[in-house]
């Protein structure tokens, strides 16, 4: 055994020799000064004798705490006696059941790459401003309709405008609308590239119908809390066919994006992934 | 990838101490500068603060039962709610979560105590000094020679409601001074807890290796930091305006009562996740221990923690849509508070993925991780409604807003509370709490729960506002309120039987032993109650569950990480 102390990387020392462990040693003057500052405040709200008091405290316990740990730090020497304490498990351990082949299924070994569903959620969008804008053409007569109902969402002001209001242009609605729209339009996108691999049966109807319809229920049923505003104004018609047009582009755009390998393709057999050897259709239904 | 040694595989116990009594023992407790001892202090403190403000939550309850109560006097009611919130977030909540992170942070890391034991004292002691003021209020809040009054300016006491000429006396002033105290004392111990987890890890224990515990203990306290420091400003701002006649917040002489209200929700919504995510971390330990897996994405867990530090720094002022701050600042605070659900929601996920094929056992703590599992989903979903600042504008300072942050901080955060007592009450006292009895808690507890804010939520809905003293028969309230009421009792019921199991056990418990749950972190390897020097050796680990790897030799996970 060392007979000289040992500083650890905690700063604290262990006698090895003596059987005993260095800690710091207890004090009063803590809670001194920390009694100290309380009376001071209370007098503050009681009489100034309380504050006066507290100072009185203060100072002794800033003393004796500096006093603590200069020149040297205090410690006391607390005694370990040695008893083994056995560290085992009470739970059995099994080996793993090597997963059924099926389970691989539901890891897709190619997926699409956050690329993919920025540009689905961009071309989407972009092809959903034609039957916005037609709408407003056609029902009021501006193009300028559609992107200034989508702006009055953030607009408490606009509330209480009317059509025509909505009808012109206004930089500060179209600023206001562009960033609503470019967001959305790229979250969906990116949850499209997430989700498509995941229904790869009839993309078409999936993506372009589906989905669409999905969201256009939920907003139907939340617009009325999420924005009054657009609630009252917005032509669920035209919303929805908006809405189709945004899926079958972005739906399109994503599914035409090379897919890239997820980290599930390392766990295949080299053979495999070197393609001298295709898996698993052909050699039965229980393969990916 | 390269094995570590693991941790000890035997560690060594004190010898017996000596027996000390009476004033011994008193002052023995007083001086102490033990992570552990002041752990418990803290722990105990906040608990009979729990009951106190559990109490006044009850007596309010009583009031608005039934319509057109008189069962206490306006004045009451106002006292009762400021002095509830303000010691259920100043002096329950904070010292509670501080005091498990004090107890098992050096046990967790391998330490023998905090970086700083005498700061870690005085942090104590001058948080408890600032409750035992504000409760002072009561017998002296117009100061010693007038009548007592609590503080009645609500938990977030607005401008100018808290102007000398709206609050006369010093009720006020107890609140600003005593939470100014209890700031000082937070801010202490988040500087210990960033320096103990940065400086005194054990051998082989990376920062990737650290208990996923001590790594939000560690976010916490580096957002105390940033949160405290501005709520301490405005309490010396205010206690300015009222003592020396400085106007930051005086609206007669060009101050900005809004001023205040950014003051105080800079703190104010941090804050909930300052207290929310200690509870995360209970939750990190006891799933994983529970279904016998390891955590499900220990780094996502990570950055999602660091995630939501960062962002809820930047979400204060969706507590104030209703102020008029304009379609910049909505639309920022709005879509702020929108995207911290993202790093939460990556938690939810990864919990549910560590049960998912586990061998769940359900002892008490996992039946508590479960309810806070799904209650702190629902309190999540009513948070997205009102991050919505059109739906906030209808439902702003109504019942709604209650029972959404309740479900926050009673569904979410006080059942992880109560996970954490039934998983480290053996660790803490040496004896195991009663199973029987923590289910009776559980089941009445989450009764009670569900009645008082499932139900809370329609009055709210049907334009009850807050902190209103009383209201008029057939508004169509009476019907929820009762029910609301109903299940705060049957809370306290189940609160009653947690005492009784915590006082019970702590002399007729089952003898614990040092790892009753079959755990993987280090504070399982010692003796249960750890002696006063942690561990007699320093351990030494190769993993990120060193006692997994001392049990199963044949496969550490010091193999794979």
């Amino acid at each position: 055994m060392m007979q000289s102390d040992n500083q650890n990387r905690d700063g604290h020392t262990t006698r090895a020799h003596a059987g005993a462990v260095q800690l710091p040693a207890p004090t009063i003057w803590p809670i001194v000064f920390a009694f100290g500052l309380a009376l001071i405040f209370t007098g503050m709200v009681t009489h100034w004798i309380m504050s006066l008091l507290g100072a009185l405290l203060v100072i002794p316990g800033i003393v004796g705490w500096f006093l603590e740990v200069l020149p040297r730090e205090h410690h006391v020497y607390v005694p370990v006696s040695a008893e083994i304490i056995p560290v085992v498990g009470t739970h059995t351990t099994g080996a793993q059941r090597p997963a059924g082949p099926n389970h691989r299924k539901l890891l897709p070994i190619e997926t699409f790459s956050i690329t993919a569903g920025i540009k689905g959620g961009l071309a989407g969008g972009t092809a959903m401003i034609v039957p916005a804008a037609l709408y407003g053409l056609i029902r009021y007569h501006s193009t300028w309709y559609a992107v200034n109902l989508l702006a009055a969402g953030g607009f408490v002001s606009w509330a209480g405008e009317s059509d025509a209001f909505l009808a012109q242009f206004h930089p500060l609605g179209l600023l206001a609308a562009t960033g609503i729209h470019t967001t959305a339009s790229l979250l969906i996108g990116l949850l499209y590239g997430a989700m498509l691999p995941m229904f790869p049966r009839k993309p078409i109807v999936s993506a372009g119908f589906i989905a669409p319809f999905l969201w256009t229920g939920l907003l139907y049923s939340a617009l009325g809390v999420i924005s009054p505003i657009l609630d009252r104004r917005i032509n669920w018609l035209w919303f929805v066919i908006s809405q189709i047009a945004f899926g079958l582009v972005a739906g399109f755009v994503v599914n035409r994006q090379v897919k890239v390998r997820t980290a599930q393709f390392q766990a295949l057999p080299f053979a495999v992934r070197a393609g001298l050897h295709t898996s698993a259709k052909d050699e039965g239904p229980d393969h990916p | 990838m390269a094995k570590e040694a693991p941790v000890l595989e035997a560690i060594d116990q004190t010898a017996p101490a000596s027996h000390s009594s009476g004033p011994g023992v008193v002052y023995e407790w007083l001086t102490t500068v033990d992570h552990k001892k002041i752990g418990i202090m803290y722990i105990v403190y906040a608990l009979i603060f729990l009951v106190l403000a559990g109490a006044q939550a009850l007596l309010m309850r009583i009031q608005l039962a039934v319509p057109n109560n008189h069962f206490v006097t306006p004045q009451v009611f106002n006292r009762l709610f400021t002095m509830h919130g303000s010691t259920m977030v100043f002096f329950v909540g904070i010292p509670i979560l501080f005091g498990f992170g004090n107890y098992l942070i050096p046990l967790m890391i391998g330490a023998r105590d905090m970086a700083f034991p005498r700061l870690n004292a005085f942090s104590f002691w001058i948080s408890a000094f600032g409750g035992i003021l504000l409760y002072l209020s009561y017998f002296a809040g117009s100061g010693l020679y007038g009548a007592g009054s609590a503080p009645d300016v609500g938990w977030f006491a607005y401008a100018p409601l808290t102007a000398k000429v709206f609050s006369p006396g010093h009720s006020t002033d107890y609140w600003t001074l005593s939470i100014l105290m209890s700031g000082i004392g937070t801010t202490g111990t988040a500087i210990n807890i960033v320096a103990t987890v940065i400086c005194m890890r054990c051998k082989g224990m990376t920062m990737t290796r650290m208990p996923l515990l001590v790594w939000l203990l560690l976010v916490t306290s580096c957002m105390v930091f940033v949160a405290v420091s501005p709520l301490t400003a405005a309490q010396i701002m205010l206690t300015l305006d009222r003592y020396l006649g400085s106007h930051f917040f005086d609206t007669q002489a060009g101050g900005s009562a809004v001023l205040w209200m950014h003051f105080f929700w800079i703190f104010g919504h941090p804050e909930v996740y300052i207290l929310v995510l200690p509870a995360f971390a209970f939750i990190n330990e006891i799933v994983p221990v529970f279904s016998r897996k390891a955590i499900f994405g220990y780094s996502a867990m990570v950055a999602a923690s660091v995630g939501i530090g960062f962002i809820s720094l930047s979400v204060w002022a969706h507590h104030m849509f209703t102020v008029g701050m304009g379609p910049a600042g909505n639309t920022f605070f709005v879509f702020a508070t929108m995207v911290v659900s993202v790093p939460t929601g990556i938690k939810m996920f990864n919990w549910l993925a560590t049960i998912w094929g586990g061998r769940v056992r359900f002892r008490t703590p996992m039946m508590f991780a479960i309810g806070f599992l799904f209650q702190f989903l629902m309190a999540g979903l009513t948070g997205i409604m009102l991050s919505a600042a059109p739906f906030d504008w209808q439902l702003s300072a109504s019942y709604f807003v209650v029972a959404h942050f309740h479900y926050v901080l009673v569904g979410g955060i006080l059942f992880a509370l109560f996970a954490a007592f039934y998983y480290w009450y053996p660790k803490i006292t040496g004896r195991m709490m009663s199973e029987t009895l923590g289910k009776w808690h559980f089941w009445l507890f989450i009764i009670g729960f569900h009645l008082t804010f499932d139900f809370m939520h329609i009055p709210g809905l049907l334009g009850m506002p807050r902190r209103i003293y009383t209201y008029e028969a057939g508004r169509g309230w009476e019907y929820w309120n009762l029910i609301v009421g109903i299940g705060a009792m049957v809370q306290a019921i189940g609160t009653l039987i947690f005492v009784y199991n915590l006082v019970h056990s702590y002399f007729r418990g089952k003898i614990a032993g040092p790892d009753p749950w079959d755990a993987w972190t280090l504070e399982w390897s010692t003796a249960s109650p750890p002696p006063s020097y942690n561990f007699a050796v320093e351990p030494n680990v190769g993993s990120r569950r060193p006692l997994w790897d001392l049990k199963h030799p044949e496969d550490p996970d010091s193999s794979y990480e």
